[in-house]
């Protein structure tokens, strides 16, 4: 799977979870960019990626992520 | 004397280990009047463990005229109950303030709260005037500080509950009812089961003793305050959360 392909289904989820249809993300996207991402949001948007692309995060692969950038290349690892 | 435990939210995790250890190596006369709501199958092994010492009643708590009813069937066909363990509850839902769903709120301090009051404007003037009663609720570690966020409706249920044990503990203190709840921090049972991994993974991390509460750590603080010797223990809120919250 591309990253490409990866970015887009993770901004789908990002419209959905901040139900803003006009959401852009990138690699450098952060919870200081998105008003409503905290620790919640964290959880709900880990959660829906779980769920969309079959895998199940440990604590310990999320919780040094610091950015969207490191959101794709954790689940990109994943997915192979 | 011999002892009748009536249990709400029986058919729980805790409910089912709390009606083990209260009935392993107790008199053949004591009795436990187990209340489930469309589950109460799940008492089958403890039934046929203990014959004839555990009455399941399917009831919905949220349905007060049920309650009503419920309340009307044990007066009439079972012992007053020495012992009152309360431990129905909806499960958390994490969601923001701005999307609380006061539907369910409603119904959950109905189950939790309204059928507790119910029961217990009952039962305890009978526990007061036989001079012995023991009534327990659980409650949560999110009552103790600082509450994560984004639990405002279990929160204010738990809180009511806290209010109701203070209550009930002074006005029956002296005709030997004691009043009181055990505070688990996040514990694994069934009860998680719409709570994230993720959320319940770093709860464990986050512990002082690295895991989470299991019902085995809650339910020997839940006998010792259901005992006896506890007599002099009412109006408190116990923590049993590994550290995790301190009063």
């Amino acid at each position: 799977m591309t990253e490409q392909a990866i970015l887009d289904a993770v901004q789908e989820i990002f419209r959905d979870n901040f139900d803003d249809d006009t959401l852009v993300i990138t690699r450098d996207t952060c919870a200081d960019d998105i008003e409503d991402w905290d620790s919640l949001e964290q959880i709900n948007l880990l959660t829906a990626i779980e769920k969309k692309f079959s895998i199940k995060f440990k604590l310990a692969d999320v919780r040094g992520l610091k950015d969207v950038g490191d959101l794709l290349d954790l689940v990109k690892r994943m997915v192979g | 004397m011999a002892y009748t435990y009536l249990i709400t939210g029986a058919t729980s995790d805790v409910g089912t280990a709390l009606i083990d250890r209260l009935l392993d190596g107790a008199p053949s006369d004591t009795l436990v009047l187990a209340q489930g709501c469309g589950d109460v199958e799940k008492l089958a092994p403890l039934c046929q463990k203990y014959p004839g010492q555990v009455r399941p009643f399917d009831v919905d708590l949220s349905d007060m005229l049920k309650v009503d009813a419920f309340i009307r069937l044990l007066e009439q066909t079972a012992p007053v109950p020495t012992h009152f363990v309360h431990l129905p509850a909806l499960p958390v839902v994490n969601t923001r303030f701005k999307n609380f769903d006061e539907e369910r709120f409603a119904r959950d301090m109905e189950i939790q709260v309204h059928s507790a009051v119910k029961i217990c404007r009952v039962f305890v003037p009978k526990m007061a005037k036989a001079g012995f009663g023991r009534v327990l609720f659980i409650q949560t570690s999110y009552t103790i500080g600082c509450p994560p966020k984004n639990t405002a409706a279990y929160v204010m249920a738990k809180s009511a509950i806290g209010g109701l044990v203070k209550s009930l503990a002074v006005e029956y203190a002296r005709q030997g009812v004691t009043v009181n709840c055990v505070a688990p921090s996040m514990m694994e049972t069934h009860f998680l089961k719409d709570t994230p991994d993720l959320i319940v993974q770093a709860a464990a991390a986050d512990n002082p003793m690295g895991r989470n509460a299991t019902p085995a750590d809650v339910v020997p603080a839940m006998a010792f305050l259901l005992s006896e010797e506890a007599r002099f223990i009412t109006g408190v809120t116990l923590p049993v959360t590994g550290g995790s919250a301190i009063v």
